[in-house]
């Protein structure tokens, strides 16, 4: 009897089993294709959810093919503004062109690495996007996700305009496939006039990254200011820092040498400007791990800091402060010992594979190659434009000698910090190490990381 | 489309099925009622004289409930334990930059430069330290308060609710108020030092290495330690007033009687905070990334920031991947043991 009853449970629930699961498909067809139901309405939800944290608008605003969707990080002040006054010309010169603005703002950067690298994964990518030129754009010419655009765009007027140094970067697998469209310089020291007079350092003579050191020391002893406004709370100004010093203790050549990845022929030099770097952490601000390089910038603003080594981004913030006059309040030299140098930070637009809108993305990437776009976006975003043939009325006296400077320079070597220099994976690592020695000042590990990072 | 195949074998069973809907029913819910019987009764009296396989189906609550789980259950099956399986699979290949994964040589080498790889073992260290410095603390502190709470003190509601409230905010939030409260110059925490004379120990609490995890583990602490207090609060209200009297009158002192009576019984709500601690814990992600961005340094890195790093700044995906694998491994290890206890006491 219990054998029998087994024998016929097992039965039952195998039935039962196959009964069971042929519903649970069927009612999960059902519950996926209904798309009402509770259940299913929420799993759908969440799914395109999770897909627009990567492939952002294009749902909501496909208008076919002709639509230019654009995606950016110049979302704050300055930016954003230079970024409308682009757009507005690109309107101006292409009514017919309908520009879908999608902004990825945040991490300086990082956010849109994440949203542009999902979209690119999926096949999906937006008609352009902005992008450090250089080293930062080998993860997709390596995939060949970048179209070749020496032909369409780059015309010979227009590669006339542009220095090699920066050519070449637009250029990282020997094909065009960028359009940079602005320059900042990253090798400023800026610095508060009256704070020097009261210290008695005169900053057009001091000579090389040893130099500044001995200057920071008559700041210390002669005033109560900060001698240097740096940040060490996130570790990319460390690493320009860096690169500068490395710059002016050993040149031009030495870097670019470096950045092929041949550490061990400069350890000395690499190790001696890490050594500088640690002498310098001693005249940084107290309070360095804990603030933003625009809260030290405030304190430069405010004469309680002398120096600061920083893009000529930070020039905007001069701009705005009240009181504050070029020359007379705040001036900048070239870091000392890169004369001649002009440390460049780049961005640039290109044209993606599977383009979405290819005719329109051609004629944005013409544009924005165009004296035009340039004269428009750099005055207010603060930097000079790549082409040396843009007038230079609206861009005031700080950038008319930045651009002087750019064109007299002898070499426009690319930064490591700001992507052009070293692919992301390299840079990632040296950001990792330099997070490291803000905290420990350990040179013999930090040259361990440098090392192994290439 | 398949009623037809399942209503044969279904007809061919009729004897047994009603006898166990109908024993199983009421045993099922015990606390239903007369209304609930009462209700069940006409279906089952029908479903022994001539049960049509539609009121079968209808009776079986395997699958009268299905379109409620069965739905979700799949849904949960793909998006999550089959995401899961995906990284696992992803991790044994090579993926690297923006290509497809390539699928066809499957290796163990990730998880080998893992074990090579010194910012690994620096953020495995400290997701262990945090996990168990911030489990341990966040329990004795919400202990404490709890009892302190419980001895029917004034304004016991609105102490309660403050010392809650810093749960509620995101991490977000509480991060960049504790970089403000750390900040060396300006912060509340060094301000308080200095004024009480100890000047000599104010540091810079979130830049040197030697304090950073320590002042993250605080931080937290703040945050969770108010979930702790109103977990054990509970338990402790669950304790009869019984045993603080039958101890009292054995002349136990108070330390005693909460150290031998009242304590051991809060292993329950200590599992299940300490549970939800660890998650947290594992989870610290946000608070990290908002002080410090990916790179949070060796002294205070931990495992998610560093998968996160790894994958999404430096695009080697599979290498990520390896570390997801790892962190899921240290979640599965401390809710693992909790299920399987639970499960043993029948309590699951």
């Amino acid at each position: 009897m219990p054998r029998d009853n087994r024998s016929d449970d097992e039965a039952m629930t195998r039935r039962r089993y196959v009964a069971g699961a042929g519903t649970v498909a069927a009612a999960g067809l059902a519950g996926c294709s209904g798309g009402g139901g509770g259940g299913s309405s929420d799993g759908e939800s969440s799914g395109s959810d999770t897909e627009d944290g990567g492939s952002s608008e294009t749902g909501g605003d496909d208008t076919g093919g002709t639509a230019l969707e654009i995606v950016h990080w110049w979302t704050a002040g300055g930016e954003q503004d230079a970024y409308q006054a682009l757009l507005d010309g690109f309107r101006e010169a292409h009514p017919d062109v309908e520009v879908v603005d999608n902004p990825a703002p945040g991490g300086a950067g990082s956010a849109i690495d994440t949203v542009i690298q999902n979209r690119v994964i999926d096949g999906e990518p937006p008609s352009t996007f902005q992008i450090w030129p250089g080293q930062a754009l080998t993860p997709y010419t390596d995939e060949g996700l970048l179209e070749p655009i020496g032909e369409s765009v780059w015309d010979d007027e227009m590669r006339a305009a542009y220095l090699d140094g920066v050519l070449d970067l637009a250029q990282p697998a020997g094909n065009l496939v960028a359009v940079p469209i602005n320059i900042h310089r990253l090798n400023n020291l800026f610095y508060n006039v009256s704070v020097l007079e009261d210290a008695g350092v005169d900053p057009t003579t001091i000579d090389g990254p040893q130099g500044l050191l001995e200057a920071m020391e008559t700041v210390a002893a002669e005033t109560d200011a900060t001698p240097m406004a740096h940040q060490t709370q996130a570790p990319w100004s460390s690493l320009q820092l860096w690169e500068s010093v490395f710059l002016g203790q050993t040149g031009v050549d030495p870097y670019q040498t470096l950045l092929e990845g041949d550490v061990a022929s400069f350890e000395d030099e690499v190790r001696s400007a890490l050594d500088t770097m640690a002498a310098y952490a001693e005249y940084f601000p107290e309070d360095a791990g804990s603030i933003s390089w625009d809260q030290g910038n405030n304190d430069v603003i405010a004469g309680d800091a002398a120096f600061l080594h920083q893009g000529d981004w930070a020039a905007g913030q001069y701009g705005s402060a009240e009181d504050f006059a070029f020359g007379e309040d705040w001036d900048m030299v070239p870091f000392p010992g890169t004369d001649g140098v002009y440390h460049s930070v780049i961005d640039s637009f290109v044209f993606p594979t599977n383009n979405p809108s290819p005719e329109a993305t051609e004629a944005f990437l013409n544009y924005a190659g165009s004296v035009d776009a340039q004269e428009r976006f750099n005055p207010i975003k603060g930097s000079i434009p790549p082409r040396t043939d843009v007038p230079m009325d609206a861009f005031g006296d700080f950038l008319s000698r930045q651009f002087e400077d750019f064109q007299n320079s002898d070499a426009q070597p690319p930064t490591i910090a700001h992507g052009t220099g070293v692919a992301p994976a390299i840079q990632s690592s040296l950001s990792e190490t330099f997070a490291n020695f803000n905290g420990s000042l350990d040179v013999d590990q930090a040259y361990r990381g440098i090392r192994d990072a290439f | 489309m398949s009623s037809p195949s399942s209503a044969a074998p279904h007809r061919g069973d009729s004897d047994d099925a009603p006898d166990e809907q109908g024993g199983s029913e009421p045993a099922t819910r015990t606390d239903g009622g007369a209304v609930v019987d009462g209700a069940d009764e006409p279906a089952v009296a029908t479903g022994q004289t001539k049960p049509s396989w539609l009121a079968r189906v209808q009776q079986s609550s395997f699958l009268e409930s299905l379109p409620f789980w069965g739905p979700p259950g799949l849904l949960v099956l793909l998006f999550v334990y089959g995401a899961i399986a995906w990284n696992f699979v992803i991790s044994l290949t090579g993926w690297e930059g923006l290509g497809a994964p390539d699928y066809s040589s499957l290796s163990a080498e990730m998880y080998a430069r893992l074990l090579s790889d010194p910012s690994f073992y620096a953020a495995f260290r400290n997701t262990l330290v945090l996990l168990v410095a911030f489990t341990a603390l966040s329990l004795v502190v919400g202990l404490l308060v709890a009892i302190l709470l419980d001895q029917q003190i004034r304004f016991e509601n609105t102490v309660r609710t403050i010392y809650l409230l810093p749960m509620s905010l995101s991490f977000v939030v509480t991060a960049i108020f504790w970089s403000w409260m750390y900040n060396p110059r300006i912060g509340l925490v060094n301000e308080v030092l200095r004024s009480l004379g100890l000047g000599g120990l104010t540091q810079a609490w979130l830049s040197d290495p030697q304090f950073k995890l320590g002042a993250i583990v605080f931080a937290l602490m703040w945050q969770f330690s108010g979930y702790c207090m109103v977990v054990y609060l509970a338990g402790l209200r669950a304790i009869p007033d019984a045993q603080y009297e039958a101890a009292r009158i054995d002349g136990a002192s108070t330390i005693r009687l909460y150290w031998r009576v009242i304590v051991p019984q809060l292993r329950a709500s200590t599992m299940s905070a300490a549970v939800v601690l660890v998650v947290f814990a594992l989870k610290a992600f946000d608070f990290l990334f908002v002080l410090f961005g990916v790179n949070p340094g060796e002294s205070a890195d931990i495992l998610s920031v560093m998968m996160y790093r790894v994958a999404f700044d430096r695009i080697q995906w599979a290498y990520g991947s390896a570390v997801a694998m790892v962190l899921f491994a240290m979640a599965l290890g401390v809710i693992g043991p909790y299920l399987f206890v639970q499960y043993r006491r029948g309590e699951l």
